[in-house]
């Protein structure tokens, strides 16, 4: 990159064509619920290290599909494994597993 | 007093016994001794090599053990009872006890009094190994001659003795056999699939004492012999003259002996020798660092592959999953394995049965934690805020709850709303002073991050906890989730500050008079939730408690043979249909006696067992508030 | 001769199909296990989307049923197929030979304290919608006057945990109306409706939608996980807000818990006599899902409303017509030749 002395802000927008479709979708073949959710928040909505910090599975799996797998590793980072997540999620999604898979794949 | 008879082809002992071989040597102990030294130096390479992968703090540990007399006559008591006489087993199976102490016991006393025997007869032959000691003893009867004119009662009572143990032996011997066909009748719905070198060691130990029968039978009028074997050599002789050509079956004896000891450390009889150092260094207090070495090496040779553990699996209830049960994990770790050990290990409930039930003590949960501890220890994390939350946590309890209870309800029991406001009952109705350290925001107790094998994840949650209870001034912390009690008591350090689950503090409310309880007619039974039970030994308090407010029936299962609910935190990797299907046969176990109603103390347990019960579900604490006399 | 027909349940399906089976001159014999007529809609107040009174529905419906013979607490103790005609035992000790029954067994109410982390039956501020139309048909009013209360949706609905994986359908509209219902009744009360998906599906749904949102409800896109109780005995809700993407906790004094439906137990018994296939859902399986919706696999026998899925009352109402339309054709087809 040629350094111009200025920059332009980055763009806010998610830009799909650029998301690493690859990768997410050898997340799901290790780990077919992430395309589970359906985005109902109760995991947030309970999260014992959400009520310190920023953490949530729901937006994790939504930012991998949107590419922005550092925003994913961070929504993760303070997760205790604690599990209340998998007990309340309607649609019986293994949580605990899917962080570990998320932290050890994404998380380099 | 060895004195030589005819020059020195012929010497005789004191009670008249006389060497048949000058150099008491004969071809025919040849596989025996490459067996008996193939096994001693595989061995001693084994021990330094277990001994050399544990960590130097260990090793000191272990050494110090030894000489402990307290530890070193505890080492010999359960070497005694559990290598030799196998009373775990008679505990549970008879049957089965019989058939191992019989073997293991009755083989051991052969060797012994066998031994005893040739000291006190032909003395000359314990000392050296160019003399002979390492296989006389074993083919003592083929190497002398009687004079029978000469017989002492001394000689008889041995010759009785030595014919009644092989008796013995032989009868565990034919119990195995029955076994391999029909292993029901000794108790054991599934057994293990036997590897190529199990079957070698199998079918040899199998021919071991058959052959020592008939080949003592053979030599019985020249060396003496029992009721056994006399009144066989006369049959011999009947059909096949006084001339019996014996040599065959010593070599056939001797064949199985020595492919017995070289099949040994590829199968699963390993059990027998290393399950001695395995109690050495269970009863120094070692703990498994790490999946495959050191201790865990141990473990795992000492695992007899009996599949005791596959009936205590609670994944059996479904046949696919049999194969994700301790005894091929361990099989599968001794092979190296990695990608079955790896997927076993996060399948796994660690619920703690397989442990709790093995006849040797194999922690294989233990194992399996280490083996998950390489694999997710090191993933990267940040728990920096906990030492804010946990100064928070401190301020707003400093002051309150000194010399308080502080109760810690724990994550999960927020998913049970039921649980929280009947312990506060309790404490209310019982007048007892408490303050809750987590009603609004708390941290997790750090269990399951030690159970997914984020060990030094766990530690800083234990820190930020002991921090804020100790700062607290409690005296005492009540705890409503058995997962949350476990790593309470083996994991924090909180200063004498006593560690209590609500089932205890009940029983102990209710024998102090300060909690009033009547008894309903409603008859119940009672679900051991695996950490409580298994884990933290707590059995007695919450019948003791439920027998008072309820008719107590029985579970099929109960106690340590308590089946998991599936919704254990333990299991990285069982879906949700697995769990329900291991919930359905908990519940089956429960209503074996038809109770009104399902008790448990556990808020992952009531989860898992309302969904799948019939009749109502109740916590131990709800059941309680019920029966509190107003 | 006319035709015995029986018809199994006597909710707004089971109501409907008898009077149009009656008009068109068969002999119905109807068998209702409550004491009175009506099934879920006699226990409700107003109708979603116009807040129609449940009892006007209820009144035209058994208008029609002048000439139907009504059993009321009557179950259906055996029931089994005899060559073309089905031979049903009721508890009442009367026998029927009917030519063809009609299956309107409809569906439970699924049973809320099973999701243990709302806490119904174990706090006091936490109800049912069944509950909440118990309370408005009553007249009955909250005192002191709730300041917050909040509706969650789906609860025993789209939820594997609670073994029902599908959408109830009419629990998104009824949580609406009831929320509109309840700003009605305590115009100073913060309203929230807890939703995954609001599902405003049917005509002049969206206008109820837009009429809550006018009325001040707070919509919040996010699941109800956890239910705790504060020290003054309110009730500590926790959701995520989703769309702003941060959790939310708001104290409450009433919680409404939308329970969904479940198949009903008392079909499944019936159901269970005549082997009639049930889908994974629990709800019996019709012969197909386009051309013989109200066809079952059995000659004869015929569904309408709820036992085959949730519906809405127009719903139900079309498939009760319907399958009355399906019954006079099978009986002109295999009994006046």
């Amino acid at each position: 990159m040629i350094d111009f002395g200025f920059s332009f802000s980055p763009s806010s927008r998610i830009n799909l064509d650029k998301a690493d479709k690859e990768k997410f979708l050898s997340l799901a073949a290790l780990e077919p619920d992430v395309l589970k959710c359906m985005a109902c928040g109760s995991c947030s909505a309970s999260c014992t290290a959400g009520a310190f910090e920023d953490t949530s599975v729901r937006k994790a799996i939504l930012s991998l599909q949107n590419g922005l797998s550092d925003d994913a590793v961070k929504l993760l980072n303070h997760c205790m494994l604690c599990g209340k997540c998998t007990m309340v999620c309607p649609r019986g999604i293994n949580t605990r597993h899917l962080i570990l898979s998320i932290q050890k794949i994404y998380g380099k | 007093m060895i004195y030589l008879l005819t020059s020195n082809i012929l010497q005789i002992s004191p009670e008249g016994i006389i060497d048949r071989y000058p150099n008491s040597y004969n071809h025919f102990v040849l596989p025996f001794v490459i067996g008996i030294s193939f096994i001693l130096v595989y061995l001693f390479i084994g021990l330094v090599r277990i001994l050399y992968h544990l960590t130097g703090e260990d090793r000191i540990k272990l050494l110090k053990s030894l000489f402990k007399p307290k530890t070193a006559w505890k080492n010999i008591k359960d070497i005694f009872c559990d290598c030799l006489l196998h009373t775990k087993i008679w505990k549970r199976k008879p049957l089965l006890g019989y058939m191992h102490s019989a073997i293991a016991f009755g083989w051991f006393l052969l060797i012994v009094v066998g031994h005893i025997e040739v000291w006190l007869f032909a003395p000359r032959h314990l000392s050296g190994l160019t003399e002979g000691s390492l296989y006389y003893p074993i083919f003592y009867r083929f190497f002398i001659w009687i004079n029978p004119a000469h017989e002492t009662l001394r000689g008889s009572v041995f010759f009785f003795i030595m014919d009644f143990l092989l008796l013995y032996v032989l009868s565990g011997i034919g119990l195995a056999m029955f076994k391999r066909v029909r292993s029901i009748a000794l108790g054991m719905r599934h057994t293990t699939k036997p590897s190529l070198a199990d079957r070698v060691a199998l079918y040899s130990l199998w021919l071991i004492f058959p052959l020592r029968l008939l080949a003592e039978g053979f030599t019985a009028d020249l060396s003496g012999g029992g009721f056994l074997t006399r009144p066989l050599n006369w049959v011999f002789r009947a059909f096949f003259g006084n001339e019996l050509n014996f040599l065959p079956t010593w070599w056939a004896y001797s064949i199985c002996l020595g492919l017995f000891f070289l099949a040994m450390p590829f199968s699963r009889y390993m059990h027998i020798l290393t399950e001695p150092l395995l109690i050495l260094m269970r009863n120094a207090g070692l703990k498994v660092r790490k999946p495959r070495k050191g201790f865990a090496e141990a473990e795992i040779y000492a695992c007899s592959s009996c599949g005791l553990c596959l009936d205590a699996c609670p994944m059996n209830v479904q046949k696919k999953n049999l194969k994700y049960s301790s005894v091929y994990f361990i099989r599968f770790l001794r092979r190296h394995n990695k990608r079955k050990t790896r997927e076993i290990a996060d399948k796994c409930l660690m619920c703690g049965k397989c442990y709790a039930l093995c006849p040797v003590g194999v922690n294989s949960p233990a194992i399996r934690r280490a083996l998950r501890e390489t694999q997710n220890n090191n993933i990267k994390c940040d728990y920096s805020y906990l030492e804010d939350a946990s100064s928070k946590s401190s301020a707003t309890l400093a002051g309150k709850a000194g010399g308080k209870i502080l109760y810690f309800a724990g994550c999960m029991s927020h998913l049970t709303p039921v649980i929280i406001k009947s312990v506060e009952t309790i404490l209310k109705a019982s007048g007892q002073d408490y303050e809750f350290m987590d009603r609004n925001e708390g941290i997790c107790c750090g269990r399951p991050l030690m159970l997914a094998g984020r060990t030094e994840a766990a530690q800083k949650t234990i820190q930020a906890n002991s921090r804020i209870i100790r700062e607290s001034g409690c005296t005492t912390l009540l705890v409503s989730c058995p997962i949350c009690l476990k790593i309470f008591k083996e994991e924090y350090s909180l200063n004498g500050i006593e560690v209590i689950h609500y089932t205890q503090l009940v029983d102990r409310l209710i024998k102090e008079g300060k909690l009033k309880v009547s008894k309903s007619s409603s008859a119940i039974v009672y679900h051991d939730p695996c950490e409580l039970g298994r884990g933290c030994g707590i059995y007695e308090e919450p019948r003791n408690v439920l027998s008072s407010v309820a008719e107590l029936k029985k579970a099929s299962k109960e106690r340590d043979e308590s089946i998991c609910c599936g919704y254990s935190m333990g299991t990285l990797t069982l879906d949700e249909k697995d769990k329900a299907k291991i919930a359905e046969s908990s519940v089956t176990s429960l209503m074996a006696e038809n109770p009104d109603e399902i008790v448990t103390a556990c808020p992952m347990c009531y989860r898992a067992i309302r969904s799948k019960a019939e009749v109502p579900v109740k916590d131990f604490a709800e059941i309680v508030c019920e029966n509190i006399e107003k | 001769m006319k035709n015995n027909i029986l018809v199994i349940g006597g909710g707004p399906a089971g109501l409907e199909a008898s009077a149009v089976l009656s008009r068109m001159g068969y002999n119905v014999i109807l068998a209702e296990k409550e004491k009175r007529l009506g099934g879920h809609l006699a226990k409700w107040d107003r109708l979603f989307p116009d807040q129609t009174p449940a009892k006007e529905v209820l009144d035209g419906l058994l208008d029609g049923i002048k000439d139907v013979k009504c059993f009321t607490e009557t179950d259906v103790n055996s029931i089994n197929l005899l060559d073309r005609s089905f031979n049903a035992m009721l508890s009442n000790g009367i026998t029927i030979l009917a030519d063809a029954v009609l299956l309107a067994s409809g569906f439970d109410m699924f049973k809320a304290e099973k999701k243990e982390e709302y806490g119904y039956g174990i706090y006091d501020g936490v109800m049912t919608n069944a509950d909440m139309e118990q309370v408005f048909r009553e007249g009955k009013t909250f005192s002191p006057a709730p300041k917050a209360i909040g509706f969650v949706h789906c609860v025993g609905s789209r939820d594997e945990k609670a073994g029902n994986p599908a959408c109830s359908k009419v629990c998104c509209a009824t949580a609406v109306k009831q929320a509109i219902e309840t700003k009605e009744l305590y115009p100073e009360a913060n309203v929230y409706c807890f939703y995954m998906d609001l599902r405003m599906f049917g005509r002049h749904y969206e206008d109820l939608y837009l009429r809550a949102q006018k009325a001040g409800i707070r919509f919040i896109r996010g699941r109800v996980s956890e239910v705790a109780e504060t020290s003054e005995g309110r009730l500590l809700v926790k959701a995520e807000d989703t769309l702003s993407s941060r959790p939310v906790k708001v104290t409450l004094d009433r919680l409404v818990l939308m329970a969904g439906m479940r198949p009903s137990e008392a079909g499944h018994k019936v159901g269970r006599q005549l082997n009639l296939s049930v889908e994974e859902d629990g709800f019996f399986s019709s012969r197909d899902g386009f051309l013989s919706l109200q066809k079952s696999k059995l000659p004869g026998l015929f569904y309408a409303g709820a036992c085959t899925g949730p519906k809405t009352l127009p719903d139900t109402f079309h498939e009760a017509r319907s399958a009355a339309m399906e019954i006079d054709r099978y009986i002109k087809e295999n009994f006046r030749k």
